[in-house]
């Protein structure tokens, strides 16, 4: 590079000759900040190899990697615990072996499950599936039985109106004791 | 892990390839091909698979198949009678899968007799063939065009709906006899 600029320095000096600069004396005159002809071959400082310094205008990437950055620290934050469990669980646990129901013996219902974890979650956070299915089975006869509530109300309904006979459709009408007769006394009111 | 098949179920004719008798000095390259499998990628991941099952055989623990007791079916419920149709609903569901199971199972064994056989597979696979065809017409006949929101109720109705077709049938051939 040192060779490089020497040229450079002397083909400046050239070209201040051919342009017909006084005083040419080689380096003076032509360094610094006296103004050039246009086509003067200057030095230029290339960083060791790397090329010439741009400044490359480019759009911002500042809220993306920001994004980025954290979400693979919210993911990893739970997740990489909760793979370290799993693994844990699969090696040293490991999952159940299929068998038959022994004579006599009649298995918890967390035992029809083969991996630990589902094994743990059906025993300790979830309903035994009795119980659920006998939930299901009241939230459908509760049900059921209002319906029959309701049509059995509306048939006695329907009848009581038609019939007239029953305690419902009474319209109470006042006591004719209270009625006052003083208006309709005489003729001639 | 997936369990590998299970080798006896269908039983693979022994295979017949010559014996080889080397008549060049050259060392057969396929021995040294399966040495450095087997160094580099056969042994290293056995003995890490059994270091895992000998960590998992210290407690190990069992699961089962559950057998549910078979209730009052569709067709011997009362009209209005929510609970026993909720029971035999359930009943006829796990039947239905049941049932999808066996055909699946029946369909793999035409498959495999299918690959054993190689071109001998029309004549040897008869009787697989035929056992399919039958199970799939069942399934067919009991399950088969119910739709999405079948339920046990309307697979009753297509049942009643099938003997009306036949005694229809019969009366029919019946009449055309006499």
């Amino acid at each position: 590079m040192a060779a490089m600029s020497l040229v450079l320095r002397a083909a400046a000096a050239w070209a201040a000759r051919r342009a017909g600069g006084a005083g040419i004396a080689g380096n003076t005159g032509i360094t610094g900040i006296a103004p050039r002809l246009p086509g003067t071959i200057v030095p230029v400082r290339h960083s060791g190899g790397h090329g010439k310094r741009m400044f490359i205008i480019k759009a911002t990437s500042f809220y993306d990697t920001r994004f980025l950055n954290l979400l693979r620290f919210y993911i990893f934050l739970t997740g990489i615990p909760a793979a370290l469990f799993i693994t844990y669980v699969n090696i040293f646990i490991g999952e159940a072996e299929l068998a038959e129901i022994p004579e006599g013996y009649v298995p918890d219902y967390w035992e029809y499950y083969k991996h630990p974890i589902s094994r743990w979650i059906a025993r300790y956070v979830l309903d035994p599936p009795e119980k659920d299915y006998e939930k299901q089975m009241a939230l459908l006869d509760i049900e059921a039985k209002k319906t029959e509530m309701r049509l059995m109300e509306l048939e006695a309904r329907r009848l009581m109106r038609h019939r007239g006979d029953g305690p419902w459709y009474h319209y109470e009408t006042p006591d004719k004791n209270l009625v006052d007769n003083s208006m309709k006394s005489t003729p001639d009111n | 892990m997936p369990e590998d098949h299970d080798w006896e179920a269908y039983k693979v004719p022994p295979t017949r390839t010559p014996v080889v008798e080397s008549t060049t000095s050259v060392p057969n390259p396929v021995n040294f091909i399966q040495t450095v499998f087997s160094n580099v990628l056969d042994k290293p991941v056995t003995f890490v698979r059994e270091w895992i099952e000998r960590q998992q055989s210290k407690n190990k623990f069992y699961y089962y198949h559950q057998k549910f007791r078979r209730v009052p079916d569709v067709s011997e419920c009362l009209e209005g009678d929510y609970l026993c149709f909720f029971e035999a609903e359930a009943q006829w569901r796990r039947d239905r899968l049941v049932d999808a199971e066996i055909v699946e199972i029946v369909r793999e064994r035409l498959g495999a007799c299918k690959q054993r056989e190689g071109p001998n597979e029309f004549q040897n696979c008869a009787k697989e063939a035929e056992l399919l065809k039958q199970v799939t017409k069942a399934y067919q006949d009991r399950y088969g065009d119910l739709g999405y929101h079948g339920n046990a109720r309307k697979c009753l109705m297509k049942q009643k709906h099938r003997m009306m077709e036949e005694r229809k049938a019969a009366q029919a051939k019946q009449a055309e006899e006499s």
